[in-house]
């Protein structure tokens, strides 16, 4: 009776402390980018993206956009969603809060128009990075920071004709995802040889693994094995070994341990967007624009990040700063 | 104990012997090559309780389930009110006033009592779109209802699962009497229950059969089928092993009967000589 | 023996002379206390407290209007799902159907180039088919619903992405917001009413108004009691003339309805165009909701009252989260740990309630 009615209590009790417990921690490391940073007026920046939890591509996006916010004296505020209607809101929240800029990611435009459109008429400067050049313009933003992913595939393309490869699989780890679906069109436009599309499920990695594997099985006409993210090249990299072929695995995107492939000759290269530079330029220029008055781009260019090419003969330089989790 | 049965002799012998509302003649059911019943006759006017008993698979699952509608028998008559039917649903049955109380109930005991009580019958107001129950009226009856039979709930929002296991027979039986039973049938209604709520069950058995209702009580229990019986039927491996009024009986005879008569001396004297053994 | 034979004498009517048999009443405090949405609706004050403490954005009215829309964006599908959870069944592929309900809109409106009305009367009938399937199977099968909307779920999932990228030859379906009647749509499923000087989303006010209604149709109707007879004991419902199988089919097709109405309001407030790959796991905060509110998951007890609450408490944890600036990475964690204290609020308050 006594342990029934206490048990609520106790967990009401615990919720309450991890709330605290979250509050403070928040808190605590505000105070201690204010203290490092320049003598400026402090400004609050939201930057809201549409981050499915848990992929490092976007460790990297938040590496860069802390340390411009540290460096500036920024508050920052990261919040994701990948339902485009959620992150929605989640912008409408930030401009509710009166933040002093927004740093969108545009992957789904059409959804975030309204949430836009408000932040605009609350004189909230907007600025958008990673996904979206086709859009940034029309939809509003001040400017934009990221890489054009049919330039990106065509580079990719035109790479594969140089090493002589003859067919290319191209994996996209996500169904429905416009961003991925124009790297491995662009990808298959420029490429002379013939480039074939496999959709895994991204969240599942042993079926990205049996996926890639059983592809390789059926078909041994594939030289390349084309990822769109630097997790999936070293699961495909085990999917080649799998399948007893003799393919090379080549990728967008990088993280640490596909630098450390890359300088072990297992991956023969990755198409870098520089996601920390995204990340950092997107901050940074949000506090330019309201600190100077300063646009990037001069508001009718995007600002590229790529495509920057990592692979045998400048990994050294990229390795140093992949250990310190910002390449 | 003489003094009280006189009474009751007295009060029954007041009602004069009416037509029978239910009539089942020679009735039989078979299932492929298995014979569940044979020649049943059962006779149930208003006012009348009808008691039929007998142990575990003899047949009175199948009995209840032909006089309900559900079966149709393979052999024999059924006849309401003296003319010949052939139920092919419980729906029909019902119309015809023949009212089952199966031993779940069909009560919802997560429902509050009157919303139970007009389950499927419910009492509605308004017109069109805007048609919306009764409320206040249904309350209002299901209490009435339940207090004609004797059981008073002051909270008719209760839902029915907090009532007593014999308070739900009641709901039950209350609910069957409402929407126009003449005949009801009770199957096993003391089966799950303890002595103090098998009297409450019982009280109401009575109480039905005094607002002039045929009742037909299904049970193993000679004892309480003796408590409110005025006819008995017991049933066995598909056949009638008896059929007799109150006044040819006694409940010795009845639990003897119950009990498998000749059959249950054999097992009384094996017994008793499997005990002269151990010794 | 003879004591039990004294009961026959007094009949019906004239019980006066004998003890009658009584349930314990309660008191108006208790019965308040036993309704189904109590525990949430303290959730829902402490939840309102700790953020209107801790997060100084989180007191301001417009940004209260962020958090009614967050919360009426889940919460019109709760509507739905509590009526069906009440009635003793799950939708697992509600989420997607939502989405399905958006693209075949504007897939249907485009490729035929119809006015959007005529686009989304089409998208409804296919909402209420797929409403009607999942019931109909459940009913003809007998299968519990957990597996065949589980069915649902996985071929709608597939099915959103792979006709929209045969139709569409995209992921995501082409522009409708220049066609005729998008005005008018977007009037009725996107727009923003000014409520006091604060721009109120027009969906906060349908979630209200279909939560009223449910109520209304949930306790004064016929139909309102034969869910909850459907959910709480369906074979006493079928015993006493419930038509069982019709109610259930039914439940699902209100469920088709609802999709397709915050189908509506995606597609037009997201100006027109639908991604296709969306809605996976919106099945199970809509669920969420219903529970938190109160509805029991094995069916026959609960309120859509709860349900707008349990909407409510998500809305506020998600929308107060942001305004509080705490990391986003523990959205989820708190959304978890709102659940499992409400529902161990309700399983205690209920307890205490129905003690006797």
């Amino acid at each position: 009776m006594n342990r029934n009615r206490r048990l609520p209590v106790l967990l009401a009790g615990a919720a309450g402390l991890v709330l605290a417990a979250s509050a403070c921690s928040s808190s605590g490391g505000r105070q201690e980018e204010t203290a490092t940073g320049a003598d400026t007026p402090e400004l609050t920046i939201a930057m809201i993206t549409h981050e499915a939890p848990g992929d490092t591509f976007w460790d990297l996006v938040r590496a860069g956009a802390e340390d411009a916010a540290a460096k500036s004296g920024v508050t920052l505020e990261y919040f994701s969603d990948p339902e485009a209607a959620r992150q929605a809101t989640l912008i409408q929240a930030a401009v509710d809060k009166g933040v002093d800029g927004i740093a969108i990611t545009l992957a789904k435009p059409d959804a975030l128009q309204g949430a836009i459109d408000n932040a605009a008429a609350a004189g909230i400067p907007v600025v958008g990075f990673n996904a979206g050049i086709d859009h940034w313009q029309d939809a509003g933003l001040i400017e934009y920071f990221g890489t054009d992913e049919t330039l990106a595939g065509e580079a990719f393309g035109e790479r594969l004709d140089e090493v002589g490869a003859e067919k290319a699989l191209c994996v996209i780890q996500e169904q429905g995802h416009v961003a991925l679906e124009t790297r491995c069109d662009s990808l298959g436009e420029a490429f002379e040889g013939e480039s074939e599309t496999l959709y895994v499920d991204g969240a599942n990695m042993p079926e990205v693994r049996s996926g890639i594997t059983a592809k390789l099985q059926e078909d041994a006409d594939v030289d390349y094995v084309v990822t769109l993210g630097a997790p999936f090249a070293m699961t495909a990299l085990d999917a080649v070994d799998d399948a007893g072929s003799d393919a090379s695995v080549a990728t967008f995107d990088t993280n640490a341990d596909l630098v450390g492939a890359i300088e072990d000759g297992l991956v023969e290269w990755a198409v870098d967007q520089q996601p920390y530079l995204q990340g950092y330029l997107a901050v940074d220029g949000l506090w330019l624009y309201g600190t100077n008055g300063n646009v990037s781009g001069g508001g009718s260019e995007p600002v590229l990040t790529g495509p920057n090419f990592i692979d045998q003969d400048n990994i050294d330089s990229v390795a140093a700063y992949a250990e310190n989790g910002t390449r | 104990m003489v003094t009280l049965t006189d009474t009751t002799e007295a009060a029954r012998e007041e009602r004069a012997p009416s037509e029978p509302v239910l009539e089942l003649r020679g009735v039989g059911k078979t299932f492929g090559n298995i014979r569940a019943l044979s020649g049943i006759d059962l006779k149930v006017g208003a006012g009348e309780v009808t008691c039929i008993l007998g142990d575990n698979g003899a047949g009175k699952s199948t009995l209840i389930k032909i006089i309900a509608g559900l079966h149709a028998p393979t052999s024999g008559e059924y006849r309401v009110d003296g003319e010949p039917v052939a139920f092919t649903s419980p729906r029909q049955a019902l119309d015809r006033g023949i009212a089952t109380v199966y031993q779940d109930l069909a009560l919802v005991p997560l429902m509050p009592v009157w919303r139970n009580f007009f389950l499927g019958s419910e009492i509605r107001t308004g017109f069109g779109p805007f048609r919306m129950l009764d409320v206040a009226g249904m309350r209002r009856v299901a209490e009435e209802e339940l207090g004609k039979m004797g059981i008073d709930l002051p909270d008719i929002d209760a839902p029915v699962g907090n009532l007593s296991g014999g308070q739900r027979q009641v709901v039950a039986i209350a609910r069957a009497v409402y929407f126009g039973a003449r005949v009801l049938i009770l199957d096993e209604p003391t089966a799950a229950l303890g002595v103090k709520q098998s009297g409450v069950v019982l009280k109401y058995v009575n109480a039905a059969r005094d607002a002039g209702l045929g009742v037909i009580f299904i049970t193993h229990n000679p004892h309480h089928a003796f408590m409110v019986g005025d006819h008995f039927v017991v049933v066995k491996l598909g056949r009638t092993e008896l059929d007799a009024p109150r006044s040819e009986l006694t409940l010795e005879e009845l639990t003897h009967h119950m009990a498998g008569g000749a059959e249950l001396d054999a097992l009384e004297h094996e017994l008793k000589r499997g005990e002269g053994e151990g010794r | 023996m003879s004591q039990t034979l004294t009961m026959r004498t007094p009949g019906p009517g004239q019980g006066g002379s004998e003890k009658r048999e009584r349930v314990g009443r309660r008191s108006p405090l208790r019965r308040f206390l036993a309704r189904p949405e109590v525990g949430s609706l303290i959730g829902a004050v402490v939840v309102f407290a700790v953020f209107f403490a801790v997060a100084e954005p989180f007191r301001q009215a417009a940004s209260f209007s962020t958090v009614l829309y967050a919360s009426s964006t889940i919460g019109i599908m709760a509507v739905a799902v509590a009526l069906l959870m009440i009635g003793g069944e799950f939708d697992l592929s509600a989420g997607v159907a939502v989405v399905t309900s958006a693209l075949a809109t504007a897939m249907f409106s485009y490729q035929f180039s119809l006015n959007i009305w005529a686009g989304a009367a089409l998208a409804l009938a296919l909402a209420l088919g797929i409403g009607f399937l999942n019931g109909w199977i459940l009913v003809r099968t007998n299968l519990p619903s957990f597996l065949v909307t589980l069915s649902t779920f996985l071929m709608l999932q597939g099915l959103n992405i792979a006709v929209t990228k045969l139709v569409t030859g995209s992921v995501s379906t082409d522009n409708v917001s220049d066609m005729d009647g998008f005005a008018s749509a977007r009037a009725v499923f996107a727009s923003s009413i000014p409520v006091g000087g604060v721009d109120v989303r027009i969906t906060v006010l349908w979630w209200l108004l279909f939560a009223a209604l449910a109520t209304w149709v949930l306790m004064r109707t016929r139909v309102g009691n034969w869910i909850y007879a459907v959910g709480g004991n369906a074979e006493s419902a079928r015993a006493v003339g419930v038509p069982v199988k019709r109610v259930k089919i039914g439940l699902f097709m209100t469920v088709g309805f609802f999709a397709w109405f915050s189908g509506m309001h995606l597609l037009t407030a997201a100006n027109g165009v639908q991604q296709s790959g969306e809605g996976v796991g919106n099945e199970l905060l809509y669920i969420m909701a219903a529970v938190v509110g109160g509805c029991l998951l094995t069916g026959g007890y609960g309120t859509v009252v709860g349900a707008v609450i349990g909407a409510f408490i998500y809305g506020m944890t998600r929308q107060g989260i942001v305004y509080a600036g705490w990391d986003n990475n523990w959205i989820m964690f708190f959304v978890g740990a709102m659940l499992l204290l409400a529902v161990v609020i309700n399983m205690w308050v209920r307890n205490q309630t129905s003690k006797r």
